[in-house]
């Protein structure tokens, strides 16, 4: 019988920072990344074959190639899996992954499990947010970071949160400065907010680096202003805008909109650190609290999960004090970022998968179950499970978009192929 | 509960003894296929119906199913009677506008990939035929005019071209939104509250609601509140869901079922691990593919070496299913009875309760049929059909000869 190991799902910061970690300590890890590159959200490289690396603060290219380094250094320790993508864990307790190399469902039995599967991108639905030319600003990074190549064109960024000068920042280095930046907020009205953020110096420096770059290319960062609707028009899109009381249009190729991001938790199984199988999160899949965060808190999984299996103390301290640190800059900037929330029209579509509205999600009952939100409203029925959908519902409903309990897998679709061919090592 | 004798049927003359000034307020537990058609026919009939459902409306086995309206899979003898007048009844409710939209006809495909599952297809087809169903025999070439990229391995089928689906979330969701019913969500009834022998009405956590009538339509919970837990037992079903093989209406030309299903539902094979195949191709373009037939599981959760062995199954008899991928997979709870037979009918003891339970895998077929004459007989009026095979009276009976 071989040792079981400890999976770690996800090569993002938290996934990389658990993996280093846990391996360091003599424990054998299995790293799953369903992307062909570990890196995750923040680190994504090139594309093979393709040199152009897209700009990014020194400070976030020290800590990747720290962790790479480590990941190196216990490289006999670490079974790394890439393109193969966690499916959830069955009823039977097994963990289900798709290797989409080998075409091809396996299933394991770790010792223990950390899932640190990131964040996923939130928007505020407008009419005509799913045409196409119409992008989340976090799809078009990676587009950006895999081709080293800005999409041509007019570019228009839109919606809220930090995301958006950071891209700008990096289209506009990359040769196609966006055309302006407009961020719903208005945090010249929060000055405390603002005076609290100006004290992490951190993240600050790096905000005064995207504004230094946004400054260069002469991009206009507009606060309080909102996209409320797009409409197809030649090869562009037509944008509505709404500042104020005042309307304005204005023609563009391309518009990205990003509304924060929140942890990507669609048939993700629930956190046990306490099971048999001990089950943690970590990073932003645990609490979007930003990439230096993530590798706290990768780190501190890990330490829970050695501390489980009796082989280290608990996590330092300081990760906490790190992470809470983390939490309070992030209170912060979603308060000096706060808008109003504004009701789409009736038809503006919600579920992209199965084609729903506002007014079919409106239509339903108050006190509607999971089923009926699911089987009647048609809501998180698709492809996507209701990853994508799921905030936009829980915004405009006022509660979470209830999941399936147990949650459900697969959590991606997986080929029936693939499936059919299940192999299931029961050697550990 | 204090059981009384079982008395007079309730096809008094005084409906439940209420003055005839007021409406007759009847109580249905369950909001499952069954008791929302119970409660559309009842409210029709102008009785006051208050719904309760421990979650929601498709809660259970109705919202976690495929939906065969169909003769051809059942056994033969009062199912296979019963359920072509069911269908019969959903193709009337499909003509008034009830059910447009809803329930489309289709073939069903017995097919068999061995030559004891030939012999079993041939012998179903004959009782199916005796029952005065229509069944058209079809050889491998024409079935594969029918539904191309058909596995080598299938060597006969029937084709039975009177069948139907609906999805029995869409058929509950259609008769409570056409009722005046009132719905109480996440209203778990734990008790029938009876008086001097009949239901008063029912408990709700530690509410007390009166009624003048209860309809027992809770599929699986059913069981505690009728103190049936010998004879309804849970039997789970495992299915997988695709993603769309076309963009308009079913990919293929009809319902694939395997003999292997026939071979469950006469009872040849009772096994845990037994995968009954079907193949049903929904009106959106996706698959539904099951299923297990798990005696005394009632949870939901699905694991992926049933799954797989159902896949297995499924691309031995219709290979292009490779080309698609599984969105998900869910479970679903059937309530099977100790005899095979749903229970149907007035309480053998308590008077001013109905029972409709036990549909095992047929309720979406039967349901809105079976809700409908549990709404007659709470009226006091007689069933459309013959539905003393499926009495409650006939446990009773056991029970007092054991
Ligand atoms: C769209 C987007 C853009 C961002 N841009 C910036 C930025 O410009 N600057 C900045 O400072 N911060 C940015 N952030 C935040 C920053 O990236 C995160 O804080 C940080 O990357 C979090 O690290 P993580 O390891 O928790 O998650 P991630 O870095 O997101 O890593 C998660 C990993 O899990 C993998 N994964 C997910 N699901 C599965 C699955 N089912 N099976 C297998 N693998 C899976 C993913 O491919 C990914 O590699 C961004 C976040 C998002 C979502
Ligand atoms: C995998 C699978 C496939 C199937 N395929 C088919 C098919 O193709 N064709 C077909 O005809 N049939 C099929 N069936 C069978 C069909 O789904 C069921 O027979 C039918 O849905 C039963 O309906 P019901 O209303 O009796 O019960 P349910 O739908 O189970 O409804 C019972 C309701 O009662 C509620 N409840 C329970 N206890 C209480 C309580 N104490 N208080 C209040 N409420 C309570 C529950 O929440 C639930 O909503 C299938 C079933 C399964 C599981």
């Amino acid at each position: 019988m071989r040792e079981a190991p400890i999976l770690v799902v996800g090569a993002g910061p938290a996934g990389a920072s658990a993996a280093a970690t846990i391996a360091e300590a003599g424990l054998p890890v299995l790293l799953i990344e369903q992307r062909d590159q570990l890196g995750g959200a923040i680190h994504r490289q090139p594309a093979a074959g393709n040199e152009e690396h897209v700009w990014r603060p020194a400070r976030h290219r020290r800590n990747w190639a720290a962790l790479t380094a480590r990941l190196q250094a216990s490289a006999e320790r670490i079974e790394i899996r890439t393109e193969t993508i966690f499916l959830g864990v069955d009823s039977e307790g097994r963990f289900l992954f798709d290797d989409r190399h080998e075409a091809c469902v396996f299933a394991r039995r770790p010792r223990a499990a950390i899932i640190a599967v990131g964040a996923i991108e939130t928007i505020r639905p407008f009419p005509g947010w799913e045409l196409p030319g119409v992008m989340t600003a976090g799809g078009a990074q990676v587009l950006l970071k895999e081709t080293g190549r800005p999409p041509e064109g007019p570019i228009l960024l839109a919606g809220g949160g930090p995301l958006l000068p950071a891209l700008a920042a990096q289209l506009a280095k990359a040769g196609n400065p966006p055309v302006a930046v407009l961020e719903r907020g208005r945090p010249w009205n929060a000055p405390a907010a603002l005076a609290r953020l100006a004290l992490s110096w951190a993240p600050m420096s790096e905000a005064a680096a995207y504004a230094a770059a946004l400054a260069a290319s002469r991009v206009p960062y507009r606060c309080g202003a909102v996209v409320t609707q797009a409409e197809p028009d030649g090869d562009g899109l037509k944008v509505s805008i709404r500042v104020g009381e005042t309307q304005e249009p204005l023609l563009v190729r391309h518009l990205l909109i990003h509304d924060g991001i929140a942890p990507n938790r669609t048939g993700i199984p629930l956190p046990d650190p306490d099971g048999a199988v001990p089950i943690l999160l970590a990073g932003d899949g645990r609490e979007a609290l930003g990439a230096d965060a993530a590798i706290l808190d990768g780190r501190r999984a890990a330490m829970q999960v050695l501390a489980r299996l009796g082989h280290a103390e608990r996590g330092a301290p300081s990760d906490e004090r790190g992470l809470q640190r983390a939490r309070d800059f992030q209170a912060t900037l979603a308060r000096a970022l706060q808008a109003e929330p504004i009701v789409p029209p009736p038809e503006t579509l919600i579920c992209r998968c199965e084609g729903r509205s506002h007014a079919d999600l409106a239509a339903l009952a108050p006190d509607a179950s999971a089923r009926e939100i699911r089987l009647m409203g048609r809501f998180g029925l698709g492809a996507c499970q209701g990853r994508f959908c799921g905030p936009m519902i829980a915004a405009l409903r006022g509660q979470p978009l209830p999941t399936a309990s147990p949650p459900r897998w697969p959590l991606r679709p997986v080929s029936v192929a693939a499936l059919a061919r299940l192999t299931i090592d029961e050697t550990e | 509960m204090k059981p009384t004798r079982f008395g007079p049927s309730l096809y008094g003359t005084n409906r439940f003894g209420m003055a005839s000034s007021s409406p007759l307020h009847v109580a249905v537990i369950g909001t499952g296929i069954v008791g929302a058609s119970a409660a559309h026919f009842l409210a029709a009939a102008g009785a006051r119906v208050t719904l309760l459902d421990a979650s929601g409306p498709a809660a259970g086995a109705t919202g976690a199913s495929d939906g065969a309206v169909s003769v051809a899979s059942k056994r033969p003898g009062p199912m296979m009677d019963l359920a072509r007048h069911a269908r019969a009844f959903y193709v009337r409710c499909e003509q008034d506008g009830l059910f447009r939209g809803l329930f489309h006809r289709r073939s069903t495909f017995l097919v068999a990939r061995t030559a004891i599952e030939a012999d079993l297809v041939a012998q179903h087809g004959a009782d199916l035929a005796a029952a005065g169903e229509r069944v058209v025999e079809v050889d491998r070439a024409a079935l594969l005019d029918r539904i191309p990229g058909l596995g080598a391995s299938v060597c006969a089928a029937l084709e039975i071209p009177d069948d139907g689906h609906a999805l029995g979330y869409e058929i509950t969701e259609r008769l409570l939104a056409t009722s005046r019913a009132s719905i109480r969500r996440n209203a778990p009834v734990s008790e029938i509250v009876m008086r001097a022998g009949r239901a008063c009405g029912v408990a709700v956590r530690n509410e007390f609601l009166p009624a003048d009538a209860v309809l027992v339509a809770a599929g699986i919970g059913s069981a505690p509140l009728l103190g049936l837990g010998e004879i309804l037992i849970p039997r789970k079903g495992q299915m997988a869901v695709t993603d769309r093989a076309s963009v308009a209406g079913p990919a293929i030309d009809g319902h694939l079922m395997a003999a292997s299903y026939l071979a469950a539902k006469r009872g040849i094979v009772r096994d845990n691990s037994h995968i009954g195949l079907v193949i049903d191709p929904l009106m959106t373009g996706q698959f539904l593919i099951g299923g297990s037939r798990e005696d005394h599981r009632s949870d939901h959760s699905t694991d992926a070496a049933t799954i797989a062995a159902i896949l297995r199954e499924a691309l031995d008899l219709y290979p292009p299913l490779a080309a698609r991928r599984v969105l998900r997979s869910f479970a679903g709870v059937r309530t099977a009875s100790r005899d095979g037979l749903p229970i149907v009918g007035l309480h053998p003891h308590y008077a001013g309760v109905v029972i409709a339970t036990g549909f095992e895998g047929d309720g979406i077929c039967l349901g809105p049929f079976m809700g409908a004459n549990a709404a007659r007989l709470l009226l006091g009026e007689r069933p459309e059909a013959d539905l003393s095979a499926l009495s409650p009276q006939r446990f009773a009976r056991v029970e007092a000869h054991a």
